[in-house]
């Protein structure tokens, strides 16, 4: 892939993740906290065509751009150190046991440390590390969304592999 | 399913028996203990409420002067944000907290509710 066409690859992947992750923010869900992660999406699948670089720079993107449409500080955040320790875990996970975990294991994992993430800045944010208590909740939706991200995903991968319009 | 998936789903599902194990002995050490809520705003605590001697229900306006504002419902033995002009309005979907550890946060205006179990307070009791 030449640098211009990675570019502009690059860019519709930050756009359609920034679109996915402002709508998602406006999608009910049963408890507070509790997101879809369908912005992971994107980050996982750009991991998987173009690599780690790469999906650091999707996911710092997209968390910057969407918190500039509604958001705050404590949003951004929020919303960045879980991103980014979630994709921290899905690289190395992606990197080191590739062949032995699939796709649907490397987004739980991601989803999980995700959450993780979250709790973790928000004890430091309101001095109290009892908002653990919520973990196994958090954990529960972890692993239900995050199955259904990596199955988003692995569909959205196969169908790519089967067009070669990428590779010149 | 790959090898390694195994794995994951082994120590996702320890993971998530000890930290439910955990809340458990948290819930039932503080079982029987006085509710106390705490309003916390900028890492400061500016009301306390004792849960179980409220005997009408109330509500409570906190606002800023920058036109945050958030209301705070007190009925006996529960408390919560009942209205907020916040963007995200975590708070308000929060619900009612009833239990000690339960946290209702509003990120954007920093303001926080926190129950506490307390242990009785003896004098109080035998005046």
């Amino acid at each position: 892939m030449n640098k211009t066409k990675k570019m502009v690859f690059l860019s519709l992947l930050v756009g359609i993740a920034v679109i996915i992750h402002i709508i998602e923010g406006q999608i009910p869900v049963l408890f507070p906290g509790i997101k879809l992660g369908l912005a992971n999406i994107i980050s996982l699948f750009t991991l998987l065509i173009l690599g780690w670089k790469e999906t650091l720079i999707v996911v710092i993107l997209r968390t910057i751009i969407s918190s500039m449409y509604g958001g705050s500080l404590s949003t951004f955040l929020f919303s960045i150190t879980g991103g980014l320790l979630s994709n921290i875990v899905m690289i190395l996970l992606y990197k080191y046991f590739k062949d032995a975990i699939g796709i649907s294991s490397i987004s739980i994992c991601g989803a999980i440390f995700h959450n993780i993430g979250q709790l973790f800045v928000a004890a430091i944010y309101i001095q109290d590390f009892k908002i653990y208590i919520y973990l196994p909740v958090l954990l529960v939706s972890a692993v239900v969304t995050g199955f259904f991200v990596g199955v988003a995903v692995n569909f959205l991968h196969n169908h790519f592999k089967a067009q070669n319009w990428l590779k010149n | 399913m790959k090898k390694g998936d195994k794995i994951v789903i082994i120590i996702v599902l320890s993971l998530l028996v000890v930290s439910s194990l955990f809340v458990l002995i948290y819930r039932n050490a503080n079982k029987g203990k006085a509710l106390k809520a705490k309003v916390i705003k900028n890492q400061e605590v500016i009301e306390e409420f004792d849960l179980d001697s409220i005997k009408e229900p109330m509500e409570w306006l906190i606002h800023d002067e920058e036109w945050h504002y958030n209301r705070v419902r007190i009925e006996n033995g529960r408390i919560r944000f009942s209205e907020a002009n916040c963007p995200d309005l975590v708070c308000v979907n929060t619900g009612w907290l009833s239990k000690p550890g339960d946290i209702a946060v509003c990120m954007p205006h920093n303001i926080l509710i926190k129950i506490e179990g307390e242990k009785e307070n003896l004098d109080e009791l035998s005046y």
